[in-house]
């Protein structure tokens, strides 16, 4: 009785979380868990293994010696501390540049006096921007670049970036503003406050969650992009990708600085998004939602 | 005086989108139209000084008979569905195994977010240090299972199912995350009627559920797919398309024609008709998604 009675009280979580029954329930939470803990685990120990560690076969899965060997040698040899600083600048730049001005395109085209056919048309278009394949512009960004002598600047990314996180940053920030209540602004104007001074001061202020959101998913897109990297990057503007894939081709087996640059370029990323998860998760749902 | 006001917010309403619509011009519209363009010539990019020639449709005939893109059309599309479908069914699946408000669901969110924020470039190569045939952990797991070392890589067919996998652990935590996330804001009253009536959690799953979380999936399965045929950072640190063909993927095979074979004609002409495939399938998919929009949490 006393068991019938707590079934019926069971909580809608529980309900959903045994469709198929505690077994499988357990059985894929720890599937789940060991495939995405075990392969971070070994990049976390290979980093820290000595070479003869790191070569070995059968592999070592708990090092009897850690060591810093690895991370010294590319922050010594290759020299990784200029591709931290870069990927660091291009990163933060990018995020500060795309915010604002997507903010404030979003902002024009969600609550600006624009016809009705005209918002309509931005948000198409920046929608269509957003699905569009970044390799479909790259041979004439590069033969531009090129000509502009823009090949291996810090500028040449930080433009690219922007670009491809503009339209993003304006769909998220449109869904924020649309939640923004039109009595608040309306109550602004009435005070005589004007289009810019309502944006800076009343509206921006209330969507911090959104810019968060929008700031997180903008830097790490930026930090992790590869593509337009290696095209533009010669040598001075190489970021922390484009060393992680060099490893590959330029050197077989050298796991163990490999994994210590993955490693550098990882924490970064993990600690910033840890720090604002619910916003993160929250800007990616509406993002994913939105379009 | 309130005209006036209009006419002042007007002029900062269009003051607010210009830098965006001049950085997109540029930097977006330019490009394509310039791809356009140089799709109707012949251009070698490792000889910047020769002019380039115009050759009329020679670079869009040149697509039919091109054995290559055929091959890496089709292992695009193929990726592109089974990636998608494994993602999907087991990121919906995991999604509801975590659905509590407890401390070790919390936790474990947050180890799969790491996947995802990862740098793809910084997925593969760990990949490859694991999936390496003579010193790689994958093999030696499988060793004790007594199955004899795999070429992960060298092989074609295994190449093409690392390359699969892989994306599956890179962006089942996205879909589990997405679809958590559908899952939170299910109306609780309908499954707790269901329970009054004595209903069991499979039932609940194929007749609530299921139903009730299809706009989200829609919109993930969506997402995937168009995403899923830009796949480049992880084929390029794994198998660069090899061995041969087998994991040649379009964005792979584009980069190669336009930065490896320096035919920049024939690249930009293929990113012509790559992008309007993909404006195509954007397109169809936003038609269906405009049927389950008004559901959406």
């Amino acid at each position: 009785m006393v068991k019938r009675r707590k079934k019926d009280l069971a909580s809608t979580d529980y309900v959903i979380s045994n469709f198929a029954g505690p077994y499988v329930k357990w059985i894929l939470v720890v599937f789940s868990l060991v495939s995405v803990i075990f392969p971070l685990y070994w990049l976390t120990i290979s980093a820290f293994k000595l070479e003869q560690d790191y070569r070995a076969y059968p592999p070592v899965f708990f090092p009897s010696q850690l060591t810093l060997d690895s991370f010294i040698e590319v922050f010594t040899k290759n020299q990784l501390m200029n591709n931290l600083i870069n990927s660091a600048t291009i990163s933060v730049v990018t995020t500060v540049i795309t915010l604002l001005i997507g903010s404030m395109a979003a902002y024009a085209v969600q609550r600006g006096p624009l016809g009705k056919k005209a918002k309509n048309f931005f948000g198409l278009w920046f929608m269509v921007q957003k699905m569009y394949p970044a390799i479909a512009t790259a041979i004439p960004v590069y033969l531009v670049m090129r000509s502009l002598k823009l090949i291996d600047t810090l500028l040449a990314m930080i433009i690219m970036n922007t670009s491809f996180n503009l339209p993003l940053v304006i769909w998220l920030m449109m869904g924020f503003f649309e939640q923004v209540p039109y009595e608040l602004e309306e109550s602004a104007m009435l005070d005589g406050s004007g289009f810019t001074h309502r944006f800076f001061n009343i509206i921006l202020p209330i969507t911090k969650p959104g810019l968060v959101a929008s700031a997180i998913l903008t830097f790490t897109a930026t930090w992790n992009e590869f593509l337009f990297a290696v095209i533009l990057s010669i040598n001075k503007s190489k970021t922390l990708p484009v060393v992680i894939a060099g490893f590959i081709t330029d050197r077989g087996l050298a796991w163990g600085p490999m994994a210590a640059s993955a490693l550098v370029t990882l924490v970064p990323v993990v600690i910033l998004t840890l720090l604002v998860q619910k916003d993160f998760v929250k800007g990616m749902a509406m993002g994913a939602v939105k379009g | 005086m309130k005209l006036q006001k209009r006419r002042s917010d007007k002029f900062a309403c269009w003051a607010f989108l210009t830098p965006t619509l001049i950085f997109l011009g540029i930097t977006a519209l330019f490009p394509l139209l310039y791809s356009f363009y140089l799709s109707f010539f012949r251009l070698k990019l490792n000889l910047p000084n020769q002019a380039p020639t115009f050759v009329g449709l020679e670079n869009y005939l040149k697509m039919f008979t091109d054995s290559m893109l055929h091959v890496s059309t089709w292992n695009t599309i193929v990726f592109a569905c089974i990636s998608v479908a494994l993602e999907v069914v087991l990121g919906l699946m995991v999604a509801m195994v975590i659905c509590s408000d407890s401390m070790w669901s919390r936790v474990a969110t947050s180890i799969f977010m790491i996947p995802m924020i990862m740098a793809p470039v910084a997925i593969g190569t760990m990949w490859r240090m694991m999936l390496d045939a003579s010193t790689g952990v994958i093999n030696y797991f499988l060793s004790f299972f007594g199955v004899d070392p795999v070429q992960w890589l060298a092989d074609p067919t295994m190449a093409k199912i690392s390359v699969l996998l892989v994306n599956v652990w890179q962006l089942t935590p996205w879909v589990t995350v997405i679809c958590a996330a559908g899952l939170k804001a299910l109306p609780q009253d309908c499954i707790q009627a269901a329970l009054v009536d004595g209903a069991t959690p499979r039932q609940i799953f194929w007749k609530i559920v299921l139903p009730l979380i299809k706009p989200v999936l829609v919109i993930v399965v969506m997402m995937r797919f168009t995403d899923a045929f830009k796949v480049f950072d992880t084929i390029y640190v794994m198998t660069n398309g090899g061995p041969g063909t087998a994991t040649e993927m379009l964005p792979n095979f584009i980069y190669k024609q336009g930065l490896k074979y320096y035919d920049a004609g024939y690249a930009a002409a293929l990113a012509i008709v790559f992008v309007l495939v993909m404006a195509l399938i954007t397109l169809f998919f936003l038609n269906l998604r405009k049927k389950e929009e008004d559901n959406v949490w």
